[in-house]
């Protein structure tokens, strides 16, 4: 290996990142991944699940390696007011086809595992530093500096996260702003394996995922989410930033609140918080998308942008994954025509929209709009928590149950819900 | 507790003779002094020695440690025992050669230590303060060099005075020369004596500010300190000043800490203090885990504040 | 030149964790090396900066933990030119004179013009392993060295910072030198040094030495904490002031 110049640098060892450079070693380049934290993963972060996809296409059958937590079986979504919640449940066997699994991980387990499948394909690892600045001649990008010291490749891969100071430096990517992201803050709460298979209904390898829209964000977009872990549960909340001037309480006190709900108290009771974690989401969607490619420089993972949000939650991983993957490839090309020019390596965002990255974030680009209304969090969990508790509630003659809906759906009002109704079958 | 028959003391420090020659009575019934000059040997004698034993050299370039292989070869002529000493940079390694000439166990940084069925239990601090080790010495020879304040004080008595007897001094082919020799200026501070103290951290962030904490010293009459960072990093604030494992270790009644975050290493200089007081913005500092009062909000606004008050 | 250096990895102290029985995990610290080391290779790599055909190498003994790559890469990638590692999981938790025993017999196999070592390690900073070493090796030897005012193939000139003054002191080589925290502010790796971590040498070394029963260390424990009244006032509000210095006046 050259002290001098690498074949590849990629900036950040998160799941874009590692995936890139696995592949990219895997081909036989010279790869260097340089990561600021001591490890990776130890400045990652996820609510909890990772749809399998993405990396079964890379590491077939990798559930059996990887430190992954509980395979999703048993999904859940609620609306959720101050005092109740109304919940709907799915269970079913896991999936016959590794593909359509999913999976909780903890990040800083999971990352790691997958830094050293790309340190055993021969990428070359340094924990510990950040890069400070790109070299740029000519307008093509020429390698990395960190620490003063220069360090020289044909291409560089900038996975270094949502608030991407390489891809700002360099005008690709605008500086990050409330208006086009969202902040997830999460607890790691420990229970033991029975308790979790107790209380969330699921057997020792198999979990729960459960999301919660309305009161965990305040009424504003966003939501709380909850998802088994091993031998502990991820419990947080996500919000849209954008309406962080509205909104009545920090995030912070609405993690606490939604702990203290009803619903959930009884079931982190006993549990000891392992970690208290937040990071930041780009939510802009394919709105916001920056500059992907020019000469020698591509972006991957949540650095691009690449994040799918619903509203509730924010996928964000196996978008990286698939990224990665994507970028690997038009980079394999690259080097073999030796020609790593914008228009060679725009085959990367060729590769995305071939994918379901692109594909997903074209579909779901209207459903961040229709979600962020606040009837959404506030009068739709009223009201069905409304209609719940009449239907439920008997003392002395009941009444049809249509004049019991009705005076919940007036409340709303039919307009709204017409609209509502209308608009968000078009977004999805 | 039981005493061994003969504890041999030695120190490089004229002022601390006084300290091993008690813990040599407390744990001895016999206390032999090693000295190296006739003024040591008087005093060895006053405060108490049985025996005293006086290195001839008049070689001004020999550093302390140039005498390990003589003061070796006294106690193997006299006889193997325990052997104290005071804990400064010297006789910790001197102690340290002593140990391999005379195949003896040792331990530094003693803060206890006791006698049973002859063999030599000591405790010292361990991990930055973290916890204390116990370590028990089993060998024939034994060395232990103690942390000050171990023992009690003891009072001179000029009337006790005796003939120390001479040793000759054995050539050492190991020999360092000290070709220059310059004072330290002698700080007048000793913060281990003082009823208050009000200590400063990185809070704190430029040396001007320091004089808002003079002041609470002022009105509250307290002595002022600081944690390492202010001290050796910053250099504001000498040495004598800093509270932590590497220096001062107080007991005062009331101790403030003002912009400290209370990691071990500086708390555990602290924590044996009757009263501890804390300032610091950050709720989550590990000083609000040893206070008895506390306050979670920035310096510049309360310290002036309370200063006023307490004033008034 | 000859430099060997001491080297001992020690778990990071912020994640031991106290158990209510005052015992102490270590099962969660991570092993780093000592602190004080990190100033006694940079001491080398500072002499090799003025004598450019000087030759670092850093000598370790340990239990398992000094079996893991990372470790060892941290410690090459700090300006080593060879590291030697001797590793027996008897030696986990061995105490100086063992250690420097061990050292000992590999500083005579290497062969040295000096050794630099801390003034202690920064877990039990028991600050003899060093001094036992020069005496093994029966060379010339000192502790609490503060600064290297010259060196050349004969002796070191050095300063000691004392309690009370500073001594200058000559010391003829081969000697083995402590060096105080003072010494030197050491340097972080950057890329190429952690790049160049990966190939350099590491030589692992088979030595035994009887456990010579002069002292026992019978156990570690935390010192129950003393109880603090924790009146805690969240706020800096005037009225939370106010609060706070009537509490104050109580005991002030």
């Amino acid at each position: 290996m050259s002290e001098d110049k690498f074949d590849a640098i990629i900036v950040g060892g998160g799941l874009a990142g590692c995936i890139t450079a696995y592949m990219l070693a895997n081909a036989g380049l010279e790869t260097l991944l340089i990561e600021k934290g001591n490890f990776s993963g130890s400045k990652n972060m996820t609510g909890g699940r990772l749809y399998a996809h993405s990396i079964e296409k890379i590491f077939p059958d990798f559930a059996n390696e990887a430190p992954i937590e509980r395979s999703i079986v048993h999904e859940k979504i609620s609306f959720m007011n101050d005092d109740s919640c109304v919940t709907m449940d799915y269970s079913t066997k896991e999936a016959s086809n590794n593909e359509d699994k999913s999976y909780t991980v903890l990040r800083a387990k999971f990352d790691e595992w997958l830094a050293q499948k790309a340190e055993e394909a021969g990428v070359g690892i340094i924990p510990g530093i950040r890069v400070d600045d790109l070299i740029v001649r000519d307008n093509k990008v020429c390698g990395v500096i960190a620490g003063g010291e220069e360090m020289e490749a044909d291409v560089v891969i900038l996975a270094d996260g949502v608030n991407s100071i390489l891809g700002e430096k360099i005008g690709m990517v605008s500086k990050v702003t409330p208006h086009h992201c969202a902040v997830g803050a999460k607890e790691v709460i420990k229970l033991s394996k029975q308790q979790i298979n107790d209380r969330f209904a699921c057997t020792d390898k198999e979990g729960t995922a459960w999301l919660f829209a309305g009161m965990p964000s305040d009424g504003y977009m966003g939501g709380g989410f909850i998802y088994t872990n091993e031998e502990s549960i991820s419990l947080g909340v996500v919000f849209g930033l954008h309406n962080i001037e509205k909104a009545s309480k920090s995030i912070p006190q609405m993690l606490e609140d939604f702990k203290n709900h009803p619903t959930i108290k009884p079931l982190v009771e006993g549990g000891e918080i392992l970690e208290y974690s937040a990071h930041v989401v780009p939510e802009g969607g394919l709105h916001m998308l920056p500059e992907m490619v020019r000469d020698g420089v591509v972006i991957v993972g949540d650095a691009a942008g690449l994040c799918l949000n619903v509203g509730y939650t924010v996928r964000g991983m196996d978008l990286a994954i698939a990224s990665g993957e994507a970028a690997a490839n038009a980079i394999i090309e690259a080097n073999k025509k030796s020609d790593f020019s914008k228009n060679t390596l725009n085959k990367y965002v060729q590769n995305l929209e071939d994918s379901f990255v692109m594909k997903d974030l074209k579909l779901y680009k209207e459903l961040p709009q229709f979600l962020d209304n606040e009837r959404m969090f506030n009068d739709y969990p009223d009201m069905v928590s409304g209609i719940m508790k009449d239907m439920f509630t008997i003392n002395g003659p009941s009444i049809p149950m249509r004049k019991m809906i009705m005076p919940h759906l007036k409340k709303v009002g039919f307009m709204n819900l017409l609209k509502d109704g209308f608009k968000g079958v078009k977004s999805i | 507790m039981s005493k061994l028959s003969n504890v041999w003391v030695f120190s490089d420090t004229y002022s601390r003779l006084a300290e091993v020659i008690s813990g040599g009575l407390e744990l001895g019934q016999n206390v032999k002094a090693i000295v190296l000059t006739e003024d040591e040997s008087k005093e060895a004698f006053a405060y108490g020695a049985n025996e005293v034993f006086l290195i001839e050299n008049s070689d001004s370039n020999n550093i302390v440690e140039n005498y390990s292989k003589s003061i070796a070869k006294v106690i193997m002529n006299e006889g193997k025992s325990l052997i104290l000493m005071p804990g400064t940079k010297r006789c910790k390694s001197l102690a340290s050669l002593l140990s391999i000439e005379l195949e003896a166990g040792l331990v530094t940084e003693v803060s206890e230590i006791n006698i049973e069925n002859n063999n030599i239990n000591c405790r010292h601090m361990v991990y930055g303060g973290l916890a204390n080790g116990l370590e028990t010495i089993t060998s024939e020879a034994s060395i232990a060099v103690i942390a000050s304040g171990t023992f009690e004080n003891i009072q001179k008595d000029e009337s006790k005075t005796g003939e120390a007897q001479k040793v000759d001094f054995v050539e050492n082919k190991n020999s360092i020369k000290c070709i220059e020799k310059t004072s330290k200026e002698g700080s007048s501070v000793d913060l281990n004596k003082a009823k208050s103290i009000v200590a400063i951290g990185r809070g704190i962030s430029k040396q001007e500010d320091i004089s808002l904490a003079e002041e609470l010293c002022k009105v509250m009459d307290a002595e002022l300190g600081c944690s390492r960072p202010i001290a050796e990093g910053e250099k504001w604030m000498e040495h004598e000043r800093y509270i932590g494992i590497s220096s001062v270790m107080a007991k005062p009644e009331i101790y403030v800490a003002i912009g400290i975050s209370g990691q071990i290493q500086h708390m555990v200089g602290a924590k044996d203090s009757q009263t501890i007081i804390a300032i610091n913005k950050d709720k989550n500092a590990p000083i609000f885990d040893y206070a008895d009062y506390g306050i979670v909000g920035d310096l510049y606004t309360v310290l002036p504040a309370v200063t006023k008050a307490l004033k008034g | 030149m000859k430099i060997l250096v001491g080297c001992k990895l020690v778990p990071e102290d912020q994640d031991i964790v106290v158990q209510n029985d005052g015992t102490l995990d270590t099962s969660k610290a991570a092993p780093k090396i000592s602190q004080f080391d990190l100033n006694a290779i940079q001491t080398a790599v500072d002499i090799k900066k003025e004598n450019a055909n000087a030759t670092i190498t850093a000598l370790s003994v340990g239990g398992k933990k000094l079996e893991n790559v990372k470790v060892r890469k941290d410690m090459l990638s700090r300006g080593l030119d060879e590291l030697v590692v001797v590793t027996n999981e008897k030696y986990e938790n061995i105490l100086p004179h063992q250690t420097s025993k061990i050292l000992s017999e590999v500083a005579k196999e290497q062969g040295f013009d000096l050794i630099i070592c801390g003034d202690g390690s920064g877990d039990l900073y028991a600050q003899q392993t060093g001094i036992k070493l020069g005496a093994l090796l029966d060379v010339p030897t000192v502790n609490g060295i503060s600064e290297i005012v010259s060196i050349d193939e004969n002796k070191i000139i050095a300063k000691r910072a004392l309690e009370n003054e500073v001594e200058v002191l000559e010391v003829p080589l081969p000697a083995v030198i402590c060096v105080s925290a003072d010494i030197n502010e050491p340097s972080i790796p950057g890329m190429k040094a952690i790049l160049a971590a990966g190939k350099k040498p590491v030589n692992v070394k088979e030595v035994v030495v009887e456990d010579s029963a002069l002292v026992d260390l019978v156990e570690i424990r935390a010192p129950k904490k003393k109880e603090r009244a924790h009146i805690i006032i969240e706020g800096d509000s005037e009225d939370q002031i106010a609060e706070f210095v009537n509490n104050l006046r109580k005991i002030i």
